[in-house]
């Protein structure tokens, strides 16, 4: 059992997850979470620095506001 | 999508009409350039369609007399570009009286197509009417049943783009694997055109970056700026109150990202230019529209400005539609496909399930749009769905 994960563009610093088994922290793409993740929330595919830009569609879509560790949940506790 | 064999892949059968356009659709229409004929226009369309067993596209929206000048003038104009769609082969015009049946017949006399105009208050009764209108109608599919499907470029296709009821699926699976298959559209000749304004507020360095001159940027920030401006005059800030707590809590982080989960749908392709309600464009390539919010109301403007086809991409379920352009419905949220399968037409949930890659995705929207554009119903057709709105921007009281 793992987790699906979608990443929409290959410069993208984070992967989106699409189902509902959070109990799950490994992604089939073998990205290993460090929590629970919902549907439709972000994980970090590489540890991101405080400052640095969150990719998506292989655009910025916000700044990390403290360093985010690869498989870490990205949302608006550490990103805006 | 550049080979030969490709390039033979993308044609499909439509109709040839004036001026080099091609229909997808041989729609017999009886169009209702008021409110007041509506009634008699969707009677008339259906008793034709029971008794001659061809049916007729009743083409109807709240249009309205005595709106201020600028109003009056742009709801003439999308009435007179839907009569000229090239989806319709022949169209009856329903007016309320004669005055307003004889500036309709002088408007649509270079019409390139049969076109019979009627004023309903020429009759002598409800019932004689819908006679006369019965009777025009029958002289109409004479020549309509003559055309027949020919072999047309994926280029003579103009494709409206819109989405409703998006959700996390539809950035990761609906909207980008649309903008894959623009890309390719865009790439082979076609025209495509996106539009919803507010939809772009916090998109605007995407703009800038995806479009062919500075000067077509500029012009596309505008329309976004005073959407904005707008829209911020009742005292909310569109950027303070969105993403929405429903929105967060969805897993969507700033505006900018769920703006790009709906601009994505463009792929990578540079806007050719920007373009006012139902403006049509002059050359192929992909335009930015300035239309309000509502779907229905944005769809009418694509359409009015020569769509033959609309896609649309959705989360949850939305009815949203055009009865003229065929709408085709796109959806990736595998709850939404099991219960809604009877009004989607492209089912991308094996995207999640990792069944298919967004490349495939692309290739199931583009044979989505070849069948259609050949002739097979879509989902929204075979259920009567979709409006014609056309905005109002002056108080008419």
């Amino acid at each position: 059992m793992s987790r699906i994960s979608l990443t929409v563009h290959p410069n993208d610093n984070v992967t989106t997850l699409l189902d509902f088994k959070t109990e799950d922290w490994l992604t089939q793409a073998g990205l290993a979470l460090q929590e629970t993740i919902a549907f439709g929330h972000k994980a970090a595919l590489k540890p991101i620095l405080q400052g640095q830009a969150i990719i998506k569609y292989g655009t910025p879509i916000g700044i990390a506001t403290q360093d985010i560790p690869k498989g870490a949940h990205v949302h608006v506790h550490n990103c805006r | 999508m550049s080979t030969t064999a490709d390039e033979a892949e993308l044609t499909f059968a439509g109709y040839a009409r004036s001026r080099d356009r091609v229909g997808v659709r041989n729609h017999l229409a009886v169009v209702s350039t008021v409110a007041l004929s509506n009634r008699i226009a969707v009677i008339a369309a259906q008793r034709f369609g029971s008794k001659e067993q061809q049916p007729v596209l009743a083409v109807h929206g709240q249009f309205q007399r005595g709106l201020q000048t600028p109003d009056a003038r742009l709801q003439d104009r999308v009435i007179a570009q839907l009569v000229d769609h090239p989806n319709i082969g022949a169209a009856l015009v329903l007016c309320h009286d004669r005055r307003a049946a004889q500036a309709w017949q002088h408007m649509l006399a270079q019409a390139g197509k049969p076109i019979e105009v009627l004023a309903v208050m020429d009759s002598q009764g409800v019932q004689h009417a819908i006679d006369r209108a019965l009777q025009a109608l029958g002289r109409l599919s004479v020549p309509l049943k003559q055309l027949q499907r020919v072999a047309c470029r994926f280029s003579s296709l103009s494709i409206a783009l819109e989405c409703g009821g998006s959700d996390a699926s539809s950035s990761v699976c609906s909207n980008p694997a649309i903008g894959r298959f623009v890309d390719a559209a865009v790439a082979h000749g076609a025209t495509v055109i996106v539009s919803e304004t507010a939809e772009f507020i916090g998109g605007e360095e995407l703009v800038r970056k995806q479009s062919v001159t500075p000067e077509v940027a500029h012009a596309i920030v505008e329309r976004i700026a005073a959407t904005e401006a707008r829209m911020s005059k009742d005292g909310d800030s569109y950027r303070g109150i969105n993403p929405t707590a429903e929105n967060i809590e969805a897993g969507l982080t700033t505006l900018i990202e769920k703006t790009m989960g709906a601009v994505c749908k463009i792929g990578n392709s540079r806007f050719a230019g920007c373009l006012s309600f139902g403006q049509e464009p002059t050359k192929p390539g992909l335009y930015f529209m300035d239309t309000p919010f509502f779907s229905p109301c944005s769809i009418t403007g694509m359409v009015a400005a020569g769509a033959q086809i609309t896609l649309f991409s959705m989360g949850v379920f939305n009815p949203s539609g055009n009865p003229l352009a065929p709408t085709i419905k796109v959806c990736g949220n595998p709850q939404t496909v099991e219960h809604w399968e009877d009004g989607i037409d492209v089912d991308l949930s094996g995207l999640i399930a990792g069944a298919i890659d967004l490349d495939q995705a692309a290739q199931r929207v583009r044979q989505a749009v070849l069948g259609a554009a050949t002739g097979a119903i879509t989902k929204t057709e075979a259920w009567g769905e979709g409006q014609f709105i056309v905005p109002q921007f002056l108080p008419s009281f």
